[in-house]
């Protein structure tokens, strides 16, 4: 029974999201069945479907992943998104600079995204633990940096000989490359990152002092005090955590799936990252489905302007739906719990939208 | 405005808080409600206030049934509750927070609810600065606030949920003049509490609790003794604190200063021995919290000097304090004693220190089970800590201290508690005194500070202005010392 | 216990999926093959009719670039029956979870026996997706890895490259624009920069020069100022806003923008301008209807007619005699905007005068003759280097790889 309403919470906004993307294809003259078969069909239903979509799994969990950790000590670490830009850029710095056979280059590749990422993520904690900002703003404006500096890097010193274009640097050497099998496009190594990385948030959130620490951090601050626990650095290694894991995103963003630096190297995972830990309660079990479900809708989506003639925006319309469906029951989530913790003081995270599952298995 | 609660049930999971509850409150009287902790008393009147729907039952006002399923409809409806700790907004002023839930829609016509607003604290002869910040206002001017808040919105009855926890004496006679003048106007009035001359003093009929059920109705006046005998089954005995032998010195505050916003401290000396029990008394908000925030690390000093056994530990973090033995008891049990969402198995293992890095959870609940029981937590060990009540919260929070201490300090221990609980806090305290460790505890409970201090600091605006023996002075004196300087300082 | 549940929800989401699959199952499942015989397909295309894919990179409606390839794509389809299957806007800031070579990659699992890639940008996932399919026939269009005598060869049997000559083109464009300035001076709204475009431009400087300085008689130097967005197209927060790059040009004093971009923005600022009542004009680019947004401001369009090139590619692959080549065609000299046969073209606009109107054809004409050859020497570069000794005509090569602007144009080389 404990999975019922971590399950409904998931699918109530799914299905509704779905409904209402029915009713549009309908407006738009489409068959809605046939477009939800070739959704499925574009994302699961053949090895190459199957496997771009995995691709794209892999960063949406791995970004999850950290944010459930910053999630868990109170944080809106909406610099996210900033994080896999930073983890992109140290990897393509990493990959055009450094020659090595192919498992030395996913070793230290890899490194590069979690400490760039890390770092990034770094910067918003110190603003926010010593200089008092926000963490939503610095991570917003950090982002804006990343951003700019992806682009500045990519027409200026990292250019195409006698080329200036925000379209993407050079590929990498191929033995910068993920290792891929056949014509799949998906790297076995990244799809075991991942699923190590949400293993490993999971233990350490629910077995580890650490975890817990870190939820009582991001309950109560002041009670987190008193027993004991140094929360300054809780907070800063959270945001650590927290960026490096999403730097390792940003690795394979451009080892695994662009092969080379481009202006947009994130594909907003951080942010589908930050509406699937919403989702699935703050709670690393959850992520992996959940994120198989965006994944699957970002990759099949491509599907309806190629096969039925649709506008090719109407996929990101769907995602769009779905945010806006999850905002929206998370809205009235939290206004059911706000009734009934109204005498307590509810923690900032859980007052905006729904609450955890009572202790003991975070 | 009369009102019938009919079988009113309310369940926490397996704990049937309300079970099968039916009172009555006559219009224009001031019923108690009275019971010892966990008894039921602040669940069923966040029923009736809206805070909780019950699972079943009615809820009839002047012959009518209502459902309140929030505050909002309650206090339409005319039920207003005022809270163990006032539900203000610390960030806003007095006038914003007044205004707070105000009927009408987003205009504000701040002008003429100000004018309301000094209507209604003319007419209690509550001194409220409406501009002036809610941080600075003491328990009981929250409470005046709150009072002002909900006979503007229209309440008709008013619950009071231990009201007189956390405010002075002064405040406390203005208090019951306030209600007694409602009650003249032809409010209601509900008055929880689990202290009985208060009850006595005020109210004319008392419904009883005791584990969730209504165990007796009684006209006031009724003996003492025989409502303590509904409340607990049997009479309790108030334990003595026994004396005992005091060790050598081994606190040592010198000239300390502390500045903060709204108070500072400046030059407080104090030397307290092992095995010693000093009492923090004064008003509200005088200087006995933060001196003991100072002494543990969670404000840092301005200047002066603290020794622990020789040793300088003056701008040592809380964390490291901990370790060498001195520790630190909140009276926001809640807000920063427990952690809401956490269960209390959590709690344990947070507040140990000797937890491996990979805790080894079947154990962490066997030992958070059996804590549970010996120190008569009513709760599971995984229960959420909010879901606890105030008692039970103390009772937990004492459960985690550590287990050898140097130097316990402690903000009003038994607050919100019932006798018995209070008797057996102070019985768990007073045992740590064998192994040496001195207590420092500040609380507006004259007979508490003189039943177990060894000598008591009164505080006043961010001085000592005297120190007594207890054995030296009596309730009298020392309210006295705490009033009678007030009296000569406005 | 906890991990189970957690296995279930996973196994209820696939499952769903594999409900709404059974429910719509009726396709039939073409995908399961990643690469299916080329020779195979290629015989049976005749008989069923061309299947082939249309990767654009900007929306298929854009009045521009892909919305040229996109009626190239219709065009086939008329003239073979063959059936088209196209994706737009296939860029990282438009399609983030998919890459040129994945959408290659499903058009082919989806059945098609060609597939044309229609962008410089799409030059990896081109080369990618090739190699990975041997089989099937695949254009890189504007590229150049089939072109043996090129920079970068990359040839692989099943890749060409198409690209029409758009330097005649860009040289009308250049002279409409000399022969109906008043400021004399003429903006330029680049793209990115790359070989391509910086041959673009210093084609419209050449003709628009020559126009100058022949048929108006100026002495003065005319002002030719170019400014690079970074994109094909306007990516918000990525490349510079072709708006406000172009309302740039017109603060700046040039009265005439001519557009290097995929989309309409510089004929569109200038018409807002020209209904504020000023005397600009604007020549848009690479789409023969993107006159038709603002026709008395336009003072033409030079535009890539790709319909026969690729008609010739299709009926080479359903014969199974495609082969893997790079091919650069010219206009038809004798008639210039006939679609069945010409590869660049240019449309006049109402901007342009009945005076300036003659003037332009008697350029048009000494270009078909040759008498007309502005890429010969001496030409310099903006550094003031060599591009060609006096007397030297340019070579093919020489001028795909112009590697920087000429002097006389403003703006960045790289």
């Amino acid at each position: 029974m404990s999975w019922m309403r971590p399950l409904g919470r998931a699918l109530i906004p799914i299905i509704g999201a779905l409904a209402f993307s029915i009713l549009l294809l309908l407006l738009v003259g489409a068959n809605p069945f046939e477009a939800l078969g070739l959704l499925v069909k574009g994302s699961v239903g053949s090895a190459a479907s199957l496997s771009d979509t995995l691709t794209a799994w892999v960063t949406m969990v791995l970004a999850a992943a950290g944010l459930v950790v910053t999630f868990r000590a109170g944080l809106w670490n909406i610099g996210v998104e900033g994080q896999i830009i930073a983890g992109s850029i140290a990897a393509a710095f990493v990959a055009r600079t450094v020659e090595g056979p192919v498992a030395v280059m996913i070793i230290l590749t890899m490194l590069a995204g979690i400490v760039g990422g890390g770092l990034w993520a770094l910067l918003a904690g110190v603003l926010r633990v010593y200089g008092k900002v926000n963490e939503i703003f610095g991570g917003l404006g950090l982002t804006f940096v990343a951003s700019s500096l992806a682009t500045y890097l990519i027409i200026g010193p990292w250019k195409r000989a006698g080329v200036a274009s925000t379209g993407g640097t050079d590929p990498f050497p191929r033995d910068s490359w993920l290792p891929t099998s056949g014509t799949l496009r998906v790297s076995i190594v990244a799809v075991i990152v991942a699923a190590l990385a949400v293993v490993a948030v999971y233990f350490m959130m629910r077995g580890t002092r650490f975890g817990l620490r870190l939820k009582a951090v991001g309950q109560n601050l002041r009670s987190a005090v008193l027993f004991g626990i140094p929360n300054k650095r809780y907070l800063l290694l959270a945001f650590i955590i927290g960026g490096a894991l999403a730097g390792l995103a940003g690795t394979i963003r451009v080892t695994g799936f662009h092969h080379k630096l481009v202006s947009t190297p994130s594909g907003a995972h951080g942010y589908l990252g930050i509406l699937i830990v919403l989702l699935a309660g703050f709670e690393a079990k959850w992520i992996a489905p959940i994120a198989f479900f965006f994944a699957a809708i970002a990759v099949g989506s491509s599907q309806l302007p190629l096969q039925m003639g649709v506008d090719s925006s109407l996929g990101g319309i769907l995602r769009g739906v779905l945010v806006l469906f999850v905002l929206l029951f998370g809205g009235w989530q939290a206004r059911r719990a706000g009734t009934r913790l109204a005498a307590g003081s509810a923690p900032p995270v859980e007052t905006v939208i729904l609450p955890a599952s009572p202790g003991g298995e975070g | 405005m009369s009102l019938e609660l009919r079988d009113i049930h309310k369940h926490f999971g397996p704990v049937r808080a309300n079970d099968g509850i039916n009172l009555t409150v006559e219009a224009g009287t001031m019923h108690g409600l009275l019971g010892e902790n966990g008894a039921g008393k602040s669940t069923l009147m966040k029923v009736l206030s809206g805070f909780h729907a019950p699972d079943s039952g009615e809820i009839i006002l002047d012959g009518t049934q209502i459902r309140a399923s929030s505050p909002q409809d309650a206090i339409g409806h005319g039920i207003g509750m005022l809270h163990q700790d006032p539900l203000v907004f610390l960030p806003f002023s007095v006038i914003d927070n007044f205004l707070m839930q105000s009927p009408g829609g987003l205009r504000l016509n701040r002008r003429s609810a100000r004018r309301q607003f000094e209507e209604v604290c003319e007419r209690f002869q509550f001194s409220l600065d409406p501009s002036a910040s809610t941080r600075s206002l003491t328990v009981g001017e929250r409470q005046q606030l709150e009072i002002a808040r909900l006979l503007w919105l229209g309440a008709r009855v008013l619950i009071l949920d231990e009201p007189t926890t956390g405010i002075s004496a002064p405040q406390r006679v203005k208090l019951f003049a306030t209600l007694r003048a409602l009650a003249e106007e032809g409010m209601s009035v509900i008055f929880v509490s689990h202290k009985l001359e208060e009850v006595e003093e005020l109210c004319q009929r008392v419904t009883v609790m005791r584990q969730g059920k209504v165990v007796g109705h009684a006209e006031m006046p009724t003996p003492a003794s025989q409502l303590v005998e509904m409340m607990f089954g049997a009479p309790v005995q108030v334990e003595a604190a026994q004396p005992i032998e005091l060790g050598d010195s081994l606190l040592r505050v010198k000239d300390l200063s502390v500045k903060e916003r709204l108070l500072s401290i400046e030059a407080l000396s104090v030397d307290v021995r092992a095995g010693e029990v000093i009492g923090l008394a004064g008003l509200g908000g005088s200087g006995q919290n933060t001196f003991m925030r100072a002494v543990a690390g969670l404000v840092s000093p301005a200047g002066g000097e603290i020794n622990l056994d020789g040793k300088q530990i003056a701008g040592l973090p809380y964390r490291d304090l901990l370790d060498v033995g001195i520790q630190y008891l909140p009276a926001g049990r809640l807000e920063e004693g427990l952690v809401q969402g956490l269960s209390i198995t959590e709690h344990f293992v947070l507040s140990n220190p000797d937890t491996p890095f990979f805790v080894d959870w079947d154990t962490a609940a066997e030992h958070a089970a059996t804590a549970v029981t010996a120190n008569f937590i009513k709760g599971r060990a995984d229960s959420n800590a909010e879901e606890l009540s105030g008692g039970n919260m103390q009772r937990l929070l004492l459960a985690m201290l550590r287990p050898r201490l140097r130097l316990l300090m402690m903000e009003h221990p038994t607050r919100g508690l019932d006798i018995e609980s209070a008797n057996w806090v102070w019985s768990q305290l007073l045992k740590r005194r064998e192994d040496g460790t001195a207590i420092i505890f500040a609380s507006v409970d004259l007979d508490e500070l003189l039943r177990y201090s060894n000598r008591i600091l009164v505080f006043f605006s961010g001085k000592v202005i005297s120190e007594v023996n207890a054995s030296d002075t009596d309730v009298e004196e020392l309210g006295f010392l705490i009033g009678g300087k007030v009296r000569e300082n406005q | 216990m906890r991990k189970r549940s957690g296995v279930s929800v996973f196994l209820i989401v696939l499952l769903a999926f594999a409900l709404l699959a059974a429910a719509c199952g009726e396709d039939t499942g073409d995908g399961a093959t990643t690469t299916a015989g080329g020779e195979d397909t290629a015989t049976t295309a005749a008989a069923e009719g061309l299947k082939f894919g249309m990767i654009l990179v900007g929306p298929s409606n854009d009045r521009g670039w892909s919305q040229a390839h996109y009626e190239a794509g219709q065009y086939l389809e008329e003239q073979l029956g063959a059936e088209m299957i196209f994706l737009d806007k296939v860029n990282v800031a438009d399609l983030p979870d998919k890459t040129v070579d994945q959408v290659a990659q499903d058009m082919v699992n989806q059945g098609a026996q060609l597939v044309f890639l229609t962008s410089d940008d799409m030059r990896d996932g081109a080369l990618l997706a090739a190699e990975l399919n041997p089989d099937i026939p695949m254009i890189w269009s504007s590229g150049d890895n089939a072109w043996a005598e090129g920079e970068a060869p990359a040839p692989l049997d099943n890749l060409g490259n198409i690209m029409g000559r758009m330097e005649y083109g860009k040289m009308m464009a250049g002279c409409a624009a000399a022969l109906t300035t008043q400021t004399g001076s003429i903006a330029y709204l680049g793209p990115l920069i790359n070989d391509e475009t910086r041959r673009l431009v210093n084609s419209a400087f050449l003709g628009a020069s020559y126009c100058w300085e022949n048929y108006r008689g100026e002495t003065t130097p005319l002002e030719f100022t170019v400014n690079w967005i970074g994109f094909w197209f306007n990516i918000p927060g990525v490349t510079l806003d072709p708006t406000q790059v172009a309302n740039g040009f017109l603060d700046g004093g040039a009265d005439v923008i001519l557009s290097g971009i995929d989309t309409t923005e510089a004929l569109d600022v200038a018409g807002q301008a020209a209904d504020a009542g000023e005397a600009v004009w604007a020549v848009p680019y690479d789409f023969d209807g993107a006159c038709e947004l603002k026709p008395e401001i336009c003072l033409g369009v030079p535009y890539f007619n790709w319909g026969p090139a690729y008609l010739k590619v299709a009926r080479a692959v359903i014969d199974g005699t495609f082969t893997a080549t790079w091919e650069w065609n010219g206009p038809d000299w004798t008639d210039l905007n006939n679609k069945e046969t010409t590869a660049v073209g240019f449309v006049k606009g109402d901007g342009l005068s009945a005076e300036n109107s003659s003037t332009l054809d008697q350029f048009i004409a000494g270009l078909a003759d040759e008498s007309i050859n502005l890429f010969v020497g001496p030409l310099n570069y903006q550094d003031g280097s060599t591009y060609l000794a006096d007397g030297e005509t340019a070579t093919d090569a020489q001028i795909w790889y112009t590697k920087q602007l000429l002097d006389g144009v403003t703006g960045p080389s790289e």
